[in-house]
């Protein structure tokens, strides 16, 4: 069992100017595990994917399996309407060929074509380009994906849809994830495990278990059901 | 006189379509006048250049990595912004300049001067245009992809520090070679117009970027063919074939 671990993280501590964000954190990942990470605004839920990503210090241990390549969705994305780069360039940036990119893109619900792969990055709408961006980062196959809200743009029909099909794909290439959501739904249902954070753990397991009216006021503050 | 012709021809290209191209790069993130700032950080360096009589690129280029370093240096102990560092040391180097700087040279320190050029000069500036083109290629998508999420580029394995060095120090270069062409003070315009205008023509990056290599280049060719003509500076007149082209460009502009 402990040979697919692609991930522990061990008495996690995270400083930001100062100020204590995450505090002793454990958890662990595994092989073709979904793990949604759910927790209020401000409870540290993208400093620790950024912290994962070695892009902040931190006090503890991360051990990632070594040559673990990683993919990263950040949540905020946005791209000056006036810069002339186009789709395709923007792919051209991981040397892929036009057959993964249209793949790719499809997976995500966009028909790749030439005008498509014309348009201007930063005249693409909200959702189009977040969904282009998680094409962008899934085209090289990393093993293990970090998104950090994904889905913020995407209309409702979209996320299920795009959701289902990531899933799948997840599986048949034996991918491992770490998706940051505020809300619970869909994601949840996925997932093998839920991390729930506001600076410290607040509850961490499978979703069958975890997710209770009373573990949701928790992160909450009040009654939810899923 | 007519070989003298053709080296400031040949040089002033380079220069030019190494600048455009630089251009393109500084104007996406947001540096356009940083160009101009270094062009004056410069100037101690280039006066003391035509005082001794070498070419003034060379004098030029200490100048900046002392400047680039003391723009650095009061960032780290001050934390003041950078754009209020960099006016005080490049005004700083002007009041340097002038203080030794010979009346008969301010004019080709300031607004540049190819007619005097070597062989020698010429076939320097051209390997070191094209060198620095190719370290500028070699890093084009990647300060890109930094610029667009510096988050995103270092999980993608880019060095920041590392790329954002080599972008300066091609800044660098790229301001001490254009600066024999422009001088000092119109320095920001040879990186700054090409890309601009280039920016209006352009649907995609590589229209961009080459486009602004090739507006650097046409203003130059125009600029030093003027220059022969009419007996005027040749400096100005680049730069102002380039605002030309760049009002051009205005009528293509998409939206």
């Amino acid at each position: 069992m402990k040979n697919n671990l692609i991930l522990e993280v061990k008495n996690l501590n995270v400083e930001l100017a100062k100020e204590r964000v995450i505090e002793s954190l454990d958890f662990s990942l595994r092989e073709k595990e979904i793990l949604v990470i759910l927790g209020p605004n401000g409870a540290g839920k993208t400093v620790l994917l950024k912290t994962l990503l070695g892009l902040f210090n931190f006090k503890g241990s991360i051990y990632w399996k070594p040559k673990t390549h990683l993919g990263y969705v950040p949540e905020d994305f946005d791209v000056s309407e006036n810069l002339p780069l186009s789709v395709k360039e923007f792919f051209n940036f991981k040397k892929s060929g036009t057959i993964k990119i249209s793949q790719s893109l499809q997976r995500v619900g966009i028909k790749s074509s030439a005008k498509f792969l014309k348009k201007r990055l930063g005249t693409l709408s909200s959702g189009q380009l977040r969904r282009t961006l998680i094409a962008w980062v899934m085209v090289d196959n990393p093993h293990v994906i970090l998104l950090d809200e994904p889905m913020v743009g995407i209309d409702i029909h979209g996320r299920k849809t795009i959701y289902d099909s990531l899933v799948k794909l997840w599986q048949k290439r034996n991918q491992s994830i770490i998706l940051v959501s505020h809300e619970i739904g869909e994601v949840c249902k996925k997932a093998d495990k839920i991390l729930a954070l506001n600076k410290t753990k607040l509850f961490y397991g499978k979703p069958e278990k975890v997710i209770t009216s009373q573990n949701l006021a928790k992160i909450y503050g009040d009654t939810i059901s899923l | 006189m007519e070989t003298q012709f053709l080296y400031s021809l040949i040089v002033s290209i380079f220069i030019g379509g190494l600048a455009g191209f630089l251009g393109s790069l500084m104007i996406t993130k947001r540096m356009a006048l940083v160009g101009d700032a270094l062009g004056h950080v410069a100037l101690p360096g280039v006066a003391l250049a035509l005082i001794l009589g070498f070419n003034v690129s060379w004098g030029a280029l200490p100048c900046l990595a002392l400047g680039i370093f003391l723009i650095w240096f009061f960032e780290v102990k001050t934390k003041l912004p950078m754009e209020a560092l960099t006016g005080i040391v490049f005004t700083s180097s002007v009041a340097i300049a002038f203080l030794f700087l010979p009346e008969s040279e301010v004019s080709n320190a300031l607004i540049g001067d190819i007619s005097q050029i070597t062989l020698a000069d010429t076939l320097i500036s051209i390997v070191v245009s094209m060198i620095t083109f190719f370290v500028l290629k070699k890093i084009y998508s990647k300060m890109i992809l930094l610029n667009l999420s510096e988050n995103l580029a270092q999980v993608e394995g880019i060095k920041v520090k590392k790329y954002n060095f080599i972008y300066l120090a091609c800044i660098a270069m790229v301001v001490a070679l254009g600066i024999k062409v422009t001088g000092s003070l119109l320095m920001g315009a040879l990186v700054i117009t090409p890309a601009a205008a280039a920016r209006n023509f352009a649907h995609s990056l590589s229209q961009y970027s080459y486009g602004a290599l090739l507006i650097g280049t046409i203003s130059c060719f125009l600029g030093v063919l003027a220059f022969k003509v009419f007996n005027l500076p040749a400096g100005p007149l680049i730069i102002l074939f380039a605002s030309l082209i760049f009002l051009i460009s205005i009528a293509f502009k998409r939206r």
